[in-house]
């Protein structure tokens, strides 16, 4: 009886132990998937040998969740599974944050990259472009002589990243602007805010009733305006350096937070408020203004009385009028891993071509930022839509954002100080200097 | 006899021991080496190499001024634990245990902000608080009064303290609540007979009773003050307003998650982890939990 309970005791415990195992082996078997399909194919071909293998591709985006774009996504894989019935796609999209950022670096860390990403281009993308698991467009066009042969060669260049080498095909760009609620500017008869003095008059004449002037938050996204206050005080060449100490302009720049502050341009929660509740102020009409980006239009619900005004440069500023932030940050990139792969090289050649073809190009341009091939405008475009179309075509220059140049952490660190430089708890050249310090360590 | 030999016992403590020392143990030393480099990620890429940096984040502990802030507001809540939510419960629990009827029901109203997510309950009052149609506001403008922005800095830390202090107080009062039904009515009773009142028998019978139950949720109370962050950081995302309402968990996360600044972040972790051991030391040491006064 004893030695009985004794071998239940031990099998227990070796059921357990492998129980604990296979929990933690289960990720490497999603990862080898495409091995299992790979065998599975040798099978299947013996009994087909005229067919193609199927190929399972292992595809990761930032078209998922809420994104604006996620349906277009999920609709041109559909088709794409349709056209190439031997492909099947195992997709795992998500919205691009923090947490998503480094899963995607440990998966790159680990070897457990997928075939296909479209992921950021800029320094956004560091720690993954570090693992060096990239095709260039190069290696893939001397294979493949149509590969992203839609695409138009600025935006390729626009997507190239930091070392200058191009590896990922862009589909759209974004540009960020001050959308304002026109039938407020005319109810009070005021104009756009297209110089600083009509800015001044207007959050002047706002805040008297009862209206909030600016919607931000600046405790959660005061990323919009720490860009174009920087860019107006410094102009185009002055904000894309890199300096190793706060210049100038950029403090004159960001000591604006503190004048509009007290000019009481911000709700009076900004502190506190989400950015999603400030934006409800903007399209509930509570407030006149909000700084952001072309993604932000399709979420407008009066699209006839809303319009896109150019940053209004600041006093003494240097940047012209028309100036603005935008470009390109993401595109579609084909892993080594699957290049190297005889099976799955055709077909993620085949996936990347599909969605950045002009037909999906326009899919997902919709009429919001801009395309990275030469599209044709949209009949179905809203008042707002051919307003930002003439903004970001009036732009006089371009200039990506400072996230793009420095550092997660140092950029980072600019944005959570934006609240203290705000109220004039810190100086505006001592926390620029700060993030220098740390894009430079 | 049954636990003469030791092999089978062994055996089956091995797979929780392993597990601790994967997901525990493993990375809070691993925690402790990492806060002497400079992470730039995360994770570190095949051939990345993190700089040695050596003490400089234990230095930087003593000149940031929002640690302090974060260490204040931690002990204050630690404080406010103890008369809030322990004396909350401890009132709670001798009101409900000296009812006969509808005991079930009062026992599952106060549990239940513990089963409901302290991210709902976040969302929930932020809604209350909000400047913009916030509950607390219609009820103002019902009033005739201007609305009030209840989170700015001056009455931050009291309105995310109140559902803190609020969604937790049903855990200890379920907790003191069966510490009661264990003393002996036949103890009540006879002090009723020798003319003792409801209310003193709370002091002279109820409280020594119940030392020992009251001892270890101080204890639960004032080291879980110290892992105060879901809450705070759904109602004051980032310690805002201007940082103000910053506890050593939100400031820990705010620093590794938001900023990027994962080193220093690991020697907030290490602060709170230490603080922690400390703490409910100095509070068993205090109070003597098991002592038989």
């Amino acid at each position: 009886m004893k030695k009985m309970k004794k071998i239940l005791s031990m099998m227990l415990t070796v059921v357990m132990v492998f129980s604990l195992m296979t929990g933690c082996g289960k990720k490497n078997d999603a990862a080898d998937t495409g091995n299992d399909a790979a065998a599975t194919e040798e099978s299947k071909d013996n009994e087909a040998a005229d067919t193609k293998s199927p190929v399972t591709l292992i595809t990761v985006s930032m078209y998922g969740g809420t994104d604006p774009n996620a349906e277009n996504y999920q609709e041109i894989n559909e088709q794409f599974m349709t056209d190439n019935s031997y492909i099947t796609i195992e997709d795992n999209s998500q919205s691009a944050d923090q947490d998503w950022k480094t899963k995607i670096a440990a998966d790159f860390a680990v070897g457990n990259e997928p075939d296909v990403i479209q992921y950021f281009t800029d320094a956004n993308a560091s720690d993954v472009l570090a693992a060096d698991k990239f095709v260039s467009i190069d290696e893939i066009k001397a294979e493949y002589p149509d590969y992203a042969k839609d695409t138009l060669e600025a935006a390729l260049k626009a997507a190239s990243n930091p070392d200058g080498v191009q590896r990922a095909v862009p589909t759209t760009g974004y540009w960020e602007g001050l959308f304002c609620n026109k039938d407020l500017f005319d109810k009070y008869d005021l104009e756009l805010p297209t110089d600083w003095d009509n800015m001044v008059k207007a959050i002047e004449t706002f805040k008297k009733n009862g209206i909030v002037p600016i919607a931000v938050s600046l405790n959660n996204v005061p990323h919009y305006w720490a860009e174009f206050l920087m860019l107006s005080a410094a102009g185009p060449d002055g904000y894309a350096q890199v300096p190793t100490e706060a210049p100038q302009d950029w403090v004159k720049g960001l000591s604006m937070f503190k004048t509009l502050r007290d000019m009481g341009a911000f709700p009076e929660d900004t502190d506190t408020i989400d950015n999603e509740l400030a934006g409800e102020l903007f399209k509930n009409k509570e407030a006149a203004m909000q700084l952001d980006g072309s993604w932000l239009a399709g979420g407008i619900t009066d699209q006839d009385n809303t319009v896109v005004a150019a940053f209004p440069t600041i006093p003494d500023g240097k940047a012209p009028a028309g100036a603005m932030v935008g470009g390109i940050s993401s595109g579609f990139y084909i892993t080594k891993k699957a290049w190297e792969d005889p099976d799955k090289k055709d077909a993620a050649v085949k996936f990347v071509m599909a969605h950045t073809n002009k037909e999906s190009v326009t899919k997902y341009w919709g009429g919001n930022g801009q395309a990275a091939c030469a599209v044709e405008p949209l009949d179905s475009m809203t008042p707002l839509g051919v307003s930002g179309l003439d903004y970001s075509s009036a732009a006089t220059s371009i200039s990506a954002p400072t996230d793009s140049r420095i550092s997660q952490e140092a950029y980072n660190t600019l944005i959570a100080g934006i609240v203290g430089v705000s109220t004039g708890e810190t100086d505006p050249k001592d926390l620029i200097d700060e993030v220098l310090s740390i894009n430079n360590k | 006899m049954l636990y003469k030999k030791k092999f089978p016992l062994i055996i089956f403590l091995l797979p929780g021991f392993i597990l601790m020392l994967i997901f525990l143990y493993e990375p809070f030393v691993e925690n402790i080496v990492n806060s002497f480099y400079d992470m730039t990620s995360f994770v570190k890429m095949p051939g990345q190499e993190w700089k040695f940096i050596g003490f400089e984040n234990f230095q930087k502990l003593f000149k940031d001024p929002k640690i302090k802030i974060s260490l204040v507001n931690s002990f204050k809540m630690m404080g406010l634990t103890i008369i809030f939510q322990v004396g909350i419960a401890f009132i709670l629990a001798i009101l409900v245990n000296s009812i006969r009827r509808g005991q079930q029901i009062f026992r599952t109203i106060y549990f239940f902000p513990i089963v409901i997510s302290a991210t709902a309950i976040g969302l929930i009052f932020k809604l209350f608080y909000n400047y913009n149609g916030g509950m607390l506001n219609q009820l103002m403008e019902a009033l005739g009064k201007e609305p009030v922005n209840w989170l700015a800095p001056a009455t931050a830390f009291v309105m995310v303290s109140i559902p803190t202090l609020w969604s937790y107080a049903g855990f200890y009062f379920v907790i003191m609540l069966t510490g009661l039904s264990d003393i002996s009515e036949d103890v009540y009773e006879a002090a009723a007979i020798d003319g003792c009142t409801r209310f003193k028998q709370v002091f002279y019978i109820t409280i020594p009773l119940l030392r020992g139950v009251i001892c270890t949720c101080i204890t639960l109370a004032v080291t879980g003050a110290l892992k105060v962050f879901d809450l705070p950081w759904v109602i004051v995302p980032k310690g805002a307003p201007q940082g103000v309402t910053h506890f050593l968990g939100t400031y820990m996360y705010e620093q590794t998650f938001t900023i990027g600044n994962i080193d220093y972040g690991s020697v907030i972790a290490l602060v709170i982890v230490v603080l922690g051991v400390v703490v409910s030391g100095i509070v068993s040491r205090i109070l003597k939990p098991d002592a038989n006064l």
